[in-house]
């Protein structure tokens, strides 16, 4: 019998609440807002009490699909990276670079948010960057 | 405290002890074993509250040899009394050591999160309830108005069950706030007054007014007023309050007959006027 109390961030939106979660056996068992955490006071909203059911369900994506021949087929980070890569270099070539754009995250970090637009703008080369606050 | 807890844990009269833990300037639960003693070092009272009865309950269900020690404070031990006559926690395996919370004359360094709420603000005051008002000044506004307070209160709730998770002695398999032909699904907020009344219905005779929901609620309702509530209804008919002695709750229906008699009828009256 082991049991831990694990505090973390909520990984749903861009506010950031605290939660703890309840770890029995290595299993994540339950989730709780931390009491003493300034951003929510203890509080949480209906999505952050379930985090754990989520992050349990079998329906949970494990691992990058591609879909070919109409279907989703597993594949490995490494294929996976290599396939988009491609794509995106063929659409770029084909119909110019402004016909891709990139939509970014509140819920990442600012270091994150920075490369992705750092990698629409000079590696792509294009300003089509976006956030998902502002969709 | 911290001595009592590793005689215990090195006796064996307990194999886990649940208090919190000072990390990182936040105090957390934490689960004391023999494995990790030197923990024990940073175990504090700590003032904000988590249900560590409901972790107990649980622990000692899924682990049906294990002894499991608690710090508990007056609302934890009352919380395990109607957990046990609900047959939810057994209380011969959890041992409790008492901390100082709720104040009294007798003790004035009282520690509990409860201390010190929220003042209510100008517009909740004129249009809602403030929080921390007593059940008899609320029952004193015309019922026109009284409903109209409630209301406001109720149509601000987010429906994220945060008040029935929290809930130390809120342990159905089956809720009936999510059962879907009791309460409609599908809008926000949730249908208001009833799937507020049908928690503070199953709130009567069961709730022990730690304030856990009210403290977890996103929308400042006075939940634990609505429960006070309720429970004083229960204390004039039944004339049993929870939390307190070893008397089955008056709602118990399992059996013969109903576990409690209303108390002796006042005026020919079966239901006290209020």
């Amino acid at each position: 019998m082991e049991c831990k109390f694990v505090p973390s961030v909520c990984s749903y939106c861009g506010v950031g609440c605290g939660v703890l979660f309840k770890v029995v056996d290595g299993k994540l068992t339950g989730t709780l807002p931390l009491k003493t955490h300034p951003v929510n006071e203890g509080r949480l909203c209906v999505k952050g009490w379930n985090i754990h059911d989520f992050v349990n369900s079998y329906l949970r994506l494990k691992s990058p699909l591609i879909r070919a021949f109409g279907r989703f087929i597993k594949t490995d980070w490494e294929e996976a990276i290599k396939i988009t890569s491609d794509r995106l270099k063929d659409i770029v070539r084909q119909h110019g670079p402004d016909s891709v754009g990139v939509l970014v995250s509140a819920k990442m970090s600012n270091e994150e948010n920075y490369l992705a637009q750092k990698f629409a703008r000079a590696v792509i080369g294009t300003n089509n960057v976006d956030h998902c606050a502002r969709l | 405290m911290k001595d009592q807890v590793k005689k215990w844990l090195e006796s064996g009269t307990v194999d886990i002890f649940l208090g919190m833990k000072m990390v990182d300037g936040h105090p957390l639960p934490h689960a004391f074993t023999l494995g990790n003693i030197s923990d024990l070092e940073e175990l504090v009272p700590g003032t904000v509250r988590y249900p560590l009865e409901t972790f107990a309950a649980e622990l000692a269900a899924e682990n049906p040899d294990a002894r499991i020690g608690l710090a508990a404070r007056e609302c934890t031990q009352r919380a395990l009394n109607v957990l046990s006559l609900w047959n939810q926690a057994p209380t011969d395996r959890i041992e409790t050591i008492k901390l100082n919370c709720c104040p009294s004359p007798l003790k004035e360094h009282a520690a509990c999160s409860y201390l010190d709420p929220p003042e209510a603000g100008l517009f909740k005051k004129h249009f809602g309830i403030d929080n921390a008002a007593d059940p008899e000044a609320v029952a004193r506004f015309e019922p026109r108005e009284r409903f109209s307070r409630w209301m406001y209160e109720f149509q601000k709730c987010i429906k994220c069950y945060g008040c029935r998770n929290i809930c130390p002695v809120c342990f159905c398999e089956d809720c009936s706030l999510e059962h879907k032909d009791l309460i409609g699904t599908g809008q926000l907020p949730p249908e208001a007054p009833i799937f507020h009344l049908v928690r503070a219905v199953h709130m009567a005779g069961r709730c022990i007014d730690c304030g856990l929901c009210e403290e977890a609620c996103p929308a400042d309702i006075p939940l634990r007023l609505l429960y006070r509530k309720v429970n004083a209804v229960v204390d004039d008919l039944f004339d049993y309050r929870a939390g307190e002695g070893e008397q089955p709750p008056p709602f118990n229906i399992i059996g013969e007959r109903p576990s409690l008699e209303p108390k002796p009828m006042e005026n020919g009256s079966a239901c006290p006027q209020r």
